[in-house]
Parts: C-alpha cells; sequence; structure tokens
C-alpha cells in the first residue's frame, strides 16, 4: 500500500513539473509526461507482485485503453516479477500435498525456470517425465480484492474515466483476475479446452497431471518451444509466419464461434513456438459467452451496416451501445464513431484473407483509440454502455491482431460459419 | 518415559485443557502419580515447566530444519525462511495454546515463561548469521552485529504476533508477510544502508552517541 501511495505521490511530482515548465516554456511535451508517469507507475505495480501485477498485464493488452507511452512501460510487466524463494516454494508443497516438492517429483529445481503473472513456473522429473510446474504466490487470492480496491481509483484517474461508467468494466475485470487465482478452475479449462481443441492439428496442448494439481499448484508436461515474441521477431521465413498465423485466427475462431468459450489472454508470453506448431500454455483467463451475445455481437460484420446508418444504429440499440436517452446529435456522433472503428476492426474480414504485415492497420488502431479516449464528446456521455463481455471479446481480438502483426503474417479469415448477410 | 517428559507433557494438556496452569506443584504432581521430590528434582518451579514447553518446540523446531538434507547449501535467508515456514506449519498444533499465551503480550515483552524459548531461537539465530557472515552474505559490522539475533527475535515475535491475526484460508498471507519481512530485512542488512543510517544517526546526535559509548 505505501509503495502505492508512493507512485501517487511521484506520479503527482511529475505533473507538478510539468504544469511548471508548461508555465514558463508556455508548452511541454505530453509524450514526455506521459512517458515518465508510465514508468512511475510501472515501477511500482511490478513492485507490488499479484493482483497489481495482473492489472498491469490486463491494461497492458488492452492498449486502446492507454496512451502508448503507459502500454509500452506496462507491457513489460511480465517479464519482471521478482521470484519466490525456494523456502516458500518448499513451504507451499507441504501446505498443499504434505510432503517436499522433492518427495513428489524426482528432481526439482530450486530456480524458477520462468515467472508466471500469479506465480512462478519450476521444472521437475518425474519417472523420465519431464514438467512445468507452476506455484502460485502465497495470499495472492486474499489480498487481489484490497490491491485492487487501491488500484481502481489511480487507474481512473490515469486513464481519465468516471467511476459509475466503468463499474461493469471493473466489476468484469474483477471476476476475470479472481478467477485466474483459481488454479483447479484452471485446470478443468485448460483440460475441456485443450480436448475441443485437439483436431486442430497445428495447435499443440501440454497434458495436465490433475494428480499433481491442486488449487495453489498446476503441473503440466514440460514444452520444448521457442517463446513466440523471440519467434516472431526473428530470422522465421514468410511460409512459416502464415503458418503460425493461421493456426493462431484457427485456434480463435473455432474457440469464439464454435465452442463459445476462449482463452482470452492472447500476450505473447502465453504461446511457444514448436517446428510449425503453436503451443498454448495458459488458460488462466477463459470467457465464456451465451449465444444471443454471440449473434447480436457478431452481427456487426455485416458489410452493409457500413453503408446504412439506420441498419448500424439497430445493431447499436441491441447492444444498449446507443440508450434511449441520448439526444439525437448524441446519436449521430456515436454512430459516426461506431461507422470509423467497424470499418477498421472487421477489415481482416472483409476479403477472406488478411496480410497483417502492414504496420500501418495496428497503428491505425491505436490511433484510434488515441482519439476516442480524447474525444471530450464521447467522454462526456453518460450512462453504461454496452455489455460487460465485450471487454473480453475486445481484448482477445486485439491481442489476436496484435500476435498476428507481430508475425507479420497472411491469414485466411473466413467469416464464422452460420453467419450469411444478404 | 522418564519423569522431566512427563511432566511437560502433562503441563502442556492441563494447559490446554483448563486454559491455565495447574495451580500448585502438589495438585499437578498428585494427578500424575508423583512425589514432589521427584518433580523438583527436575523443575525449580511450574513457571519453569512452562518455559520448557515453549523451549523444546523451539528446539525441535531448529535441529529438524538443520537436519535436512538441503540445508548444507542453503543461504542464511534461505535457511531462517526454512526456519520460519516449519515454524507455521507447526503452528497449527499449537495455536490455541499460542492465542492464549501470546495475543495478550506486546512484541517485545519478555516474560519468564519465554525465557527457553527466547534462548533456543538466539542460539539457531546466531548460527543462520554465523553462515551469512562466513559466506559474505551479512556484511561484518563489528559489535553492531551482535545485535541481529536481537533483531530477528523481534522479527520472529512481529511474525507470531501476524500469525495470530491472520484470518486468511490456511493462513496464506502470514507467508507472505514472511517471505516479504525477510526479504526486505536481507536486503538491509546486506547493503550498506544500515551503516549509513547508523552514520547519519551518529552525527545527527553526537551527544546520545556519548551517552550510548
Amino acid at each position: 500500500m505505501a509503495a502505492l501511495a508512493g507512485a501517487g505521490a511521484r506520479v503527482g511530482m511529475n505533473y507538478l513539473k510539468h504544469y511548471g515548465r508548461q508555465a514558463i516554456s508556455g508548452r511541454a511535451d505530453a509524450d514526455d509526461l506521459q512517458e515518465r508517469n508510465a514508468s512511475e507507475v510501472f515501477r511500482t505495480f511490478s513492485e507490488l507482485k499479484g493482483g497489481p501485477l495482473k492489472l498491469a498485464q490486463m491494461l497492458s493488452i488492452d492498449q486502446s485503453l492507454l496512451p502508448p507511452a503507459y502500454a509500452k512501460q506496462f507491457a513489460r510487466a511480465q517479464y519482471s516479477a521478482p521470484p519466490l524463494s525456494y523456502p516458500l516454494v518448499v513451504r507451499t508443497f507441504r501446505r498443499e500435498f504434505g510432503k517436499d516438492p522433492r518427495e513428489v517429483f524426482d528432481t526439482f529445481e530450486p530456480e524458477a525456470a520462468h515467472a508466471a503473472s500469479i506465480g512462478q513456473v519450476h521444472r521437475a522429473t518425474r519417472d523420465g517425465r519431464t514438467f512445468a510446474v507452476k506455484i502460485q504466490y502465497p495470499g495472492v487470492a486474499e489480498s487481489l480484492r484490497s490491491d485492487l480496491g487501491v488500484v481502481k481509483p489511480i487507474a481512473l484517474q490515469i486513464l481519465g474515466l468516471r467511476e459509475r461508467d466503468v463499474a461493469a468494466y471493473f466489476r468484469e475485470v474483477e471476476a476475470r483476475l479472481l478467477e485466474e487465482t483459481d488454479y483447479e478452475k484452471e485446470l478443468a479449462s485448460a483440460t475441456r479446452l485443450s480436448s475441443a481443441c485437439a483436431h486442430l492439428l497445428q495447435i499443440r496442448f501440454p497434458k495436465y497431471h490433475p494428480e499433481f494439481s491442486n488449487h495453489r499448484v498446476i503441473t503440466m508436461d514440460w514444452m520444448d518451444g521457442v517463446p513466440f515474441d523471440v519467434f516472431a521477431d526473428g530470422p522465421a521465413p514468410q511460409d512459416l509466419r502464415d503458418r503460425i498465423g493461421q493456426a493462431l485466427w484457427d485456434f480463435y475462431a473455432h474457440q469464439i464461434h464454435q465452442l463459445h468459450i476462449f482463452h482470452a489472454d492472447p500476450h505473447p508470453g502465453n504461446f511457444l513456438v514448436h517446428g510449425d506448431q503453436l503451443c498454448v500454455l495458459d488458460f488462466g483467463c477463459t470467457k465464456s459467452i451465451n449465444s444471443d451475445f454471440h449473434a447480436k455481437q457478431f452481427a456487426f460484420l455485416d458489410p452493409a451496416l457500413e453503408t446504412d446508418p439506420a441498419r448500424l444504429a439497430a445493431a447499436m440499440e441491441s447492444m444498449a451501445i446507443l440508450l434511449p436517452t441520448d439526444t439525437p446529435s448524441q446519436r449521430e456522433h456515436l454512430v459516426a464513431l461506431c461507422r470509423t472503428s467497424l470499418e477498421l476492426l472487421a477489415r481482416p474480414f472483409r476479403n477472406g484473407e488478411f496480410d497483417f504485415g502492414d504496420p500501418g492497420f495496428m497503428s491505425a488502431i491505436y490511433e484510434l483509440g488515441e482519439e476516442n479516449r480524447k474525444n471530450d464528446t464521447l467522454r462526456g456521455m453518460r450512462g453504461q454502455r454496452g455489455s460487460a463481455d465485450t471487454i473480453y471479446l475486445n481484448r482477445t481480438f486485439f491481442g489476436l491482431y496484435s500476435l498476428l502483426t507481430r508475425l507479420r503474417a497472411r491469414v485466411k479469415t473466413p467469416l464464422p460459419p452460420g453467419l450469411v448477410f444478404e | 518415559m522418564d519423569n522431566r517428559n512427563r511432566i511437560v507433557e502433562a503441563y502442556t494438556h492441563h494447559l490446554r485443557e483448563h486454559g491455565m496452569p495447574p495451580h500448585t506443584v502438589h495438585a499437578f504432581c498428585k494427578s500424575l502419580g508423583l512425589s514432589e521430590r521427584d518433580f523438583f528434582q527436575e523443575f525449580a518451579s511450574l513457571d519453569s515447566v512452562e518455559s520448557a514447553v515453549w523451549g523444546e518446540w523451539i528446539f525441535g523446531l531448529a535441529a529438524k530444519v538443520s537436519s535436512g538434507a538441503e540445508w548444507k547449501d542453503f543461504s542464511a535467508r534461505n535457511r531462517y525462511l526454512t526456519f520460519l515456514f516449519a515454524f507455521t506449519e507447526s503452528s497449527l498444533d499449537w495455536r490455541s495454546l499460542m492465542i492464549l499465551r501470546f495475543s495478550h503480550l506486546a512484541p517485545v515483552a519478555s516474560p519468564p515463561f519465554l525465557k527457553a524459548f527466547e534462548e533456543h531461537f538466539k542460539t539457531f539465530a546466531t548460527g543462520v548469521i554465523d553462515h551469512g557472515l562466513s559466506t559474505g552474505e551479512i556484511a561484518s559490522r563489528g559489535p553492531l552485529q551482535a545485535l541481529y539475533p536481537a533483531v530477528l527475535y523481534i522479527h520472529f515475535r512481529a511474525v507470531i504476533a501476524f500469525l495470530l491475526k491472520d484470518e486468511s484460508q490456511r493462513f496464506e498471507r502470514t507467508d507472505a508477510f514472511i517471505e516479504k519481512t525477510v526479504a526486505f530485512a536481507f536486503d538491509v542488512i546486506r547493503t550498506q544502508a544500515i551503516d549509513s543510517a547508523f552514520d547519519l544517526a551518529r552525527f545527527l546526535a553526537p551527544s546520545a552517541w556519548g551517552k550510548m559509548s
């Protein structure tokens, strides 16, 4: 808590310096200020680990909400949590299994192989098999709620949002974050989703081991491979990039359109590339949607909406993006805004295939997010709009588009089966 | 079982059952079928029995953790953490007694019944610190480092205070408290922070320093 207060104070100081400089020189560099504030906030979040780190990650992927300077800092969060001491790992094992890790496994490496968002992963072997053992920081679930309570006003302040307008948003994020501390649920989701996606040939999942798992520990097979970002930024040939990209697209299309439950955490740390296969590592964050919401949401892919404002307005009313209390000029403003967003966000679906190698696409999305953020008319509008379900769906598409852009992949993007527009 | 162990065990049992020590040595011996002579050959008073109860707990824990297979390779920090986690694990059997004895105690208070408890802890802590000094993990600070075991004892008592107030599931927050405070403490004794703070204090309060030395 003290650390958070410290960050608040430092952010405040930066503002003072900023306005001080503005008063002297008549102008100041807003990007520069954001950059410095972002690094203060980031530093604090990474010191705190656990809940706030998770929130930082969450914000870092929803970059449309964040000015680019924040996004850049937050994106580093997943790599920089300090590790649990080995005695605490032993303690957790004794508490959960009644045994030391070296009694459960033949070998167990005392140093973590890598950090996970609310835990860390150790490498272990038993009977000739190699395992990845993910251990949760003790007390995370307990402190998450109170941490979020402290982070929330700071986040609202930074993002310039009104609490009551985003209450549903925060409730949804809080629910998903709390769910992520539930390793038993994660094990169930992982087992279910990996068997429901088993027919996707280029996607691999580790085998999960419930006999060595419980509500603070998850054990799965150790997966060899290259971290996704290392692969994407490396010298991989175009046809391999396309195949990995296609695997990623098909994986999400199947989950969202067929299963209606999906892995909602597409950030590079959750994937490995092995040969021409993509390994999916973490099912901590899954989101399920009902078919009614799915139908309404993907009705927006109808190309006719871009040219017919009346139909677009009707679709927006169905999702409560337009409210009955809106004035005609507010309606007009929102419909125009929605058309611009739609034109951009639905672009990959338009021609049955899309080349994510064009960096202009992602930067246009960032710019749109930045414009919306600065849009005073939009921020002046009252009321909760849209469905809280869209948060994680948007986040998933945003993450998917980011990953594909990083891969510079060309992928086939057929419309979801069952959606026929006339 | 020898008389000493019988006495310690019966005393612990009585304390658990009645929430208070036996009233007199006489009544206690009668219920045990021992003579007062047998009792006083082992202990000088009921208080010293209680001191043995708590002291032997700590002594046993210290012996158990330091005989572990990985102990030899552990740093001072990991040794201390291992002890504390063994303590919280073992405390599940002692929680009701601890609430009886510790919950109204200030963390710095040092009542007679904790005499052996404190001694055994400090002996253990001295061993941990000597190990840290020999590997360079803890910086040598001359006379100042004589205070380290006492500082660790205050920390240990703070852990107990935290544990007794902890309402989290399986007392997980106490584990986090231990992890974070030990990381902080060892970061401080490893770096020059203490020296700088000491130097500053000496500079600001020369008269106070004069009185101390």
